[in-house]
């Protein structure tokens, strides 16, 4: 502590041993934080097609278009540990080839000071809803859930599924070739 | 242009040392619990870093030049001795005995 070195130095380190334990506190308050929102999801319009699937081993495979609507208020989830959260629409069903089937339709990166309320009307599916196989046809139960990831400041980032989800049946035949 | 660096006095005594790092530890602890409660209250981590920082910034100044209140305990040093007369004429002679040897 002689010389202006030794005692920036000595300054320096403290500085960052405090910062390390208040980077931790602020993971602590919010560790336990229950994140879940309830979430209102609408599906207005099913479509059905049976298309070459250039990604997949067989000829032909069932791709489906959803336009839904969605309801929901994430604002609570936006604490001081919170820097953005990842949403996406997810479509889980079985069919008669696989038993548990999982599909990200839609997602979205929601950043903080943007607006957390969600008031979507008439969403189109943001990626290819294609199935291993012809397993979506006459399908009667399509379940469609909303998670997000929350991506904090300091510690773990949870998965949350949101409380809310609807299910659907497909439509028991194919569209013609038609734009969408 | 070092050496001009290298000139600038920057000790300080013992107690000022000790009075300097308890007066950068408080003033950082200080502002460490005053940054939290108030990241805490805004809902903002950004401004918990950020008021750490300044108090960094004040300790900087505050301990980092060697200001008087940190030197005023210097180390007392014994008297300087006057060189007595024997001494330089000893040893130019005790040099021309061990060359002579060797030669």
């Amino acid at each position: 502590m002689n010389t202006v070195l030794s005692r920036a130095n000595s300054l320096f380190a403290f500085s960052l041993s405090v910062m390390a334990v208040l980077t931790f506190g602020c993971f602590i308050t919010t560790a336990f934080k229950d994140r879940r929102v309830p979430v209102d999801i609408r599906v207005s319009r099913v479509l059905l097609k049976n298309v070459d699937d250039f990604t997949g081993p067989r000829e032909r495979s069932d791709l489906g278009f959803v336009t839904f609507d969605l309801t929901a208020d994430l604002q609570p989830i936006f604490d001081w540990n919170v820097k953005q959260l990842f949403i996406y629409l997810s479509a889980e069903y079985a069919t008669k080839a696989n038993s548990l089937n999982q599909v990200v339709l839609w997602d979205k990166i929601l950043l903080r000071g943007e607006n957390a309320k969600l008031n979507l009307r008439d969403m189109k599916s943001k990626y290819f809803f294609f199935d291993d196989g012809n397993g979506l046809r006459s399908n009667k139960n399509i379940t469609l859930t909303l998670s997000w990831n929350v991506v904090p400041n300091a510690g773990i980032l949870p998965l949350v599924v949101g409380s809310g989800h609807v299910s659907l049946p497909f439509p028991e035949s194919y569209e013609n070739t038609r734009s969408y | 242009m070092l050496s001009v660096f290298k000139s600038i006095p920057t000790h300080m005594d013992y107690k000022g040392q000790k009075l300097a790092e308890q007066i950068f530890q408080g003033i950082i602890l200080i502002s460490a619990v005053i940054g939290f409660v108030y990241g805490l209250i805004i809902e903002q981590f950004g401004w918990t870093v950020y008021i750490v920082l300044g108090g960094f910034a004040v300790s900087c100044l505050l301990t980092l030049p060697p200001w008087p209140m940190y030197r005023k305990n210097p180390l007392p040093w014994q008297p300087v001795l006057p060189e007595t007369s024997t001494e330089p004429t000893q040893k130019p002679q005790e040099n021309i005995q061990k060359k002579k040897k060797h030669k």
